[in-house]
């Protein structure tokens, strides 16, 4: 009686990411794509622990994150359920990671020496693939 | 009963002129997996054999459950499991036989958790133990020490040796069997991929020293990885601060450095470099660097 959806996440060791990390980065993902609808379950601590060979404490620390972001909520004895979509940082904490986030960007496409009309443009055509579908 | 499973006090171990272990104040708590890492002769093997009670200290205590270590009696020690890279049993005699000597040893014993454990492998009751593969041992070796029931595993060098099937069957049985919460697991390793799968806790030993205990991610944000273009010669590497590794490659200074902010570009720019990028190192890298930093090499040409 498998309830939780299959969450395809992989990680790698060695990366300058730790695990949970890569955890907490995939799972959003999987949610900002919708590839985990609204309200599926999540697999158990310790199923994806075993799925994905690391300590089951690892795998926890990580939904905590999650949980405390507001990605996923927990029903009393049921499991860990994807949250209905809500702003889940606040202002100054969303204006803190774009920072960070467009000027890692921009320090590696500098370097590419590319028009700037083309980035632009191809950084539009991602973004419009992660789009929310409003039909929900 | 004591919060504290090893505890050690100004520890001191010498052979000949020799210090293996250094006034060593160690305290691991109670609970989750330790990961024990540190070069050959960082002390672990000795740690491990005065804390067993096979060695006595040259000058210090080492406490091991709450109990003195050099005082320990069967009961104590039924309370700890050790499974070594060797994976020594005797080998003329059969897996049931084995299982059945332990079975009366040791009171706690869990059946169920044994045939947990050795469910991963295809070991037979009637096998004698020389029949084994090395990967098997391991197994069997480690259903042993779980079935036991410790209140604290020791685990070194567990999967020295064994194939890649093999070390995945060996860490699925560790962290996936039913093992009670109160057990606490210390694991040494030199393989940074199983670390970091594994360990809630990195204790890092050198030269006889405790060096750093802290999560493991906790431990790697304290090293950042810095390349700069600095012309002519750079910096004396006695003035680098946090230093843990230079090298220079392809004309361009790369600077592995320890509990370094931004402020560590600055330092960079006044010593005349161009260009500067930083960047965060995974565990291995870390580690290896810290490790190295006081490894012994051949003095510098």
């Amino acid at each position: 009686m498998a309830r939780s959806q299959a969450l395809m996440i992989e990680i790698a060791t060695g990366d300058a990411r730790p695990i949970s990390k890569q955890i907490v980065d995939g799972i959003r993902m999987k949610v900002a794509t919708g590839a985990l609808a609204l309200a599926s379950q999540l697999p158990s601590v310790r199923g994806l622990a075993q799925q994905l060979g690391i300590n089951p404490n690892t795998v926890a620390k990580a939904y905590a994150e999650l949980t405390a972001e507001g990605w996923l909520e927990s029903r009393q004895g049921l499991g860990l359920f994807v949250a209905p979509p809500r702003q889940r940082l606040s202002r100054a904490e969303r204006d803190k990671r774009l920072d960070e986030a467009v000027s890692r960007f921009v320090h590696d496409v500098v370097a590419l020496d590319l028009p700037a009309g083309e980035v632009l443009a191809r950084l539009d055509l991602e973004l419009q693939a992660f789009a929310p579908k409003k039909t929900a | 009963m004591s919060d504290l499973v090893i505890e050690t006090r100004d520890l001191s171990k010498r052979y000949g002129s020799k210090l293996a272990l250094r006034h060593l104040d160690l305290q691991v708590p109670r609970g989750r997996i330790h990961a024990i890492v540190g070069a050959n002769g960082a002390g672990k093997s000795t740690l491990f054999r005065i804390l067993l009670g096979f060695l006595p200290p040259t000058a210090g205590e080492a406490r091991i459950l709450g109990r003195d270590s050099q005082r320990l009696t069967p009961q104590d020690r039924g309370r700890i499991g050790f499974v070594n890279e060797e994976h020594t049993l005797p080998g003329w005699m059969s897996v049931q036989a084995i299982t059945r000597a332990h079975q009366r040893l040791y009171p706690r014993w869990s059946q169920r958790l044994f045939d947990d454990v050795l469910g991963h492998y295809h070991v037979l009751p009637a096998q004698q133990v020389s029949q084994l593969s090395r990967g098997e041992r391991a197994g069997f070796n480690l259903a042993l020490a779980l079935a036991q029931g410790p209140e604290l595993l020791v685990l070194d060098e567990p999967t020295l040796g064994l194939d890649v099937v093999a070390k995945r069957a060996f860490l699925e049985a560790l962290m996936y069997s039913n093992l009670s919460d109160d057990c606490t697991v210390i694991y040494c390793s030199h393989q940074m991929d199983e670390i970091e799968r594994v360990a809630d806790n990195l204790i890092i030993l050198e030269q006889g020293e405790l060096r750093n205990m802290s999560p493991p991610e906790e431990f790697v944000a304290r090293v950042t990885y810095w390349v700069a273009d600095i012309p002519f010669k750079g910096p004396d590497p006695r003035t680098v601060p946090g230093l843990l590794q230079v090298q220079r490659i392809d004309g361009l200074h790369h600077y592995l450095v320890l509990d370094q902010d931004e402020s560590f570009g600055d330092f960079l720019h006044a010593a005349g470099a161009r260009s500067i990028n930083a960047m965060p190192v995974g565990l291995d890298r870390a580690v290896n660097g810290f490790l190295a930093k006081n490894h012994a090499a051949p003095s510098a040409a």
